[in-house]
């Protein structure tokens, strides 16, 4: 009561923002869109989330000692050695193991089971690997994106010794590869779609028409969160160049690190069930 | 975060000690295997067999030591493997109706 300023710094360094609130309501109206086959109002979500990622990371930017709120947190949190943010990180990361293997595992059964499936519509050999895909563009693609993993941990390497060289030189190298894997993806996908007659609901070579679906659905799923890990790459290295890491203060760092390797691990099991099983 | 509750200095230290550059040469070469194995007449049992193995010993170097899980408590694994005995139980669901329609 005595002292306002002091009790509002407090509370603002528990991240009060309202934010992530309109985020997760422009995702909510924005799913109902997509379940309702309501093309308006999934524009609608779309303009809200956007509008709350923008305000968000325009209040991030206003002041760079917001990080500290993983220090914070870890502070409060009744587990050793690890904050809420990384606990709250890893969580997300089981959710994601989850859809990611129902993704996998549906497109696996449509392979096993489509000789049983008794239609027409869907009868044909899966593709050998190369038949259709691009094995040795995919596996340049593959290694681009495991140095990429190298050169998110080496940036939380410089982090931790607060080399801020070397900390935005990885962390921008681990953007550009990001960006690389996406462009390659994205080649691919115009390439195959336009000039192989590989889409949705037809495959050339009398390959199964389900083969298309299944792998658009897997890599473009894995694509959608390489997007995402290089926005928020794209973030924490905007965030570096103006000097918001330092020794104690880098959680944001190893957060999106642990992000990135994830798709990176999810790419690791993709890319053999996806481009070299066999036929 | 290893500051967050060890302090810069043990991080530090022990930071030193991890073998990045190893585990990116690792990977590379298990990738560089697995490029190959596809065109090796193999029976498709034994393709599949080594292609997930050497999936899974590349997911277990990234997670051990690009995620740090091996730095970390243990019962921060219990995450992921919660996630992954899910996903067991859904494989052997699938497997279970691939095999009887």
């Amino acid at each position: 009561m005595a002292h306002p300023e002091p009790a509002g710094h407090q509370e603002e360094e528990h991240h009060g923002s309202p934010w992530p609130v309109i985020i997760a309501v422009g995702m909510g109206v924005g799913y109902v869109g997509i379940v309702t086959a309501s093309i308006p109002m999934l524009l609608a979500g779309v303009v809200i989330f956007v509008g709350g990622a923008g305000g968000w990371i325009h209040q991030d930017m206003q002041r760079p000692s917001s990080a500290f709120y993983g220090l914070a947190a870890s502070v409060e949190s009744r587990f050793p050695r690890v904050s809420a943010r990384k606990l709250g990180m890893w969580l997300l990361l089981a959710t994601e193991i989850m859809f990611f293997s129902a993704i996998i595992g549906a497109s696996w059964t449509l392979r096993l089971r489509t000789t049983l499936l008794g239609t027409p519509l869907f009868q044909g050999p899966w593709a050998a690997p190369n038949q259709i895909l691009n094995v040795p563009l995919t596996g340049l693609n593959t290694f681009i994106l495991i140095c990429s993993s190298v050169t998110m941990v080496e940036a939380f390497a410089a982090a931790e010794k607060d080399d801020q060289r070397r900390l935005r030189l990885f962390l921008l190298a681990t953007l550009v590869l990001g960006i690389i894997f996406v462009s390659i993806q994205a080649y691919e996908y115009q390439k195959l779609y336009f000039q192989e007659g590989l889409t949705f609901k037809s495959a050339p070579d009398g390959v199964n028409p389900l083969y298309g679906a299944t792998f658009y659905a897997q890599t473009g799923v894995h694509g959608s969160h390489v997007i995402a890990g290089v926005l928020a790459l794209a973030y924490v290295t905007r965030k570096a160049f103006k000097g918001a890491f330092t020794k104690e203060n880098h959680e944001a760092v190893e957060l999106v690190g642990l992000y990135w390797h994830f798709v990176d691990v999810v790419w690791i099991f993709l890319f053999p069930i996806v481009y070299l099983l066999p036929a | 975060m290893a500051e967050t509750s060890m302090g810069p200095g043990p991080a530090i230290e022990e930071h030193a000690k991890r073998p990045y550059l190893i585990v990116f040469v690792a990977l590379a070469v298990v990738t560089g295997i697995e490029l190959s194995v596809y065109s090796f007449p193999l029976a498709h049992i034994e393709i599949i067999s080594i292609l997930m193995a050497t999936a899974t010993i590349k997911g277990g170097l990234v997670v051990g030591y690009y995620m740090h899980l091996r730095y970390e408590p243990r019962w921060i694994a219990l995450i992921p493997l919660g996630g992954l005995g899910l996903v067991a139980v859904l494989v052997a669901a699938l497997t279970s109706t691939s095999a009887h329609p």
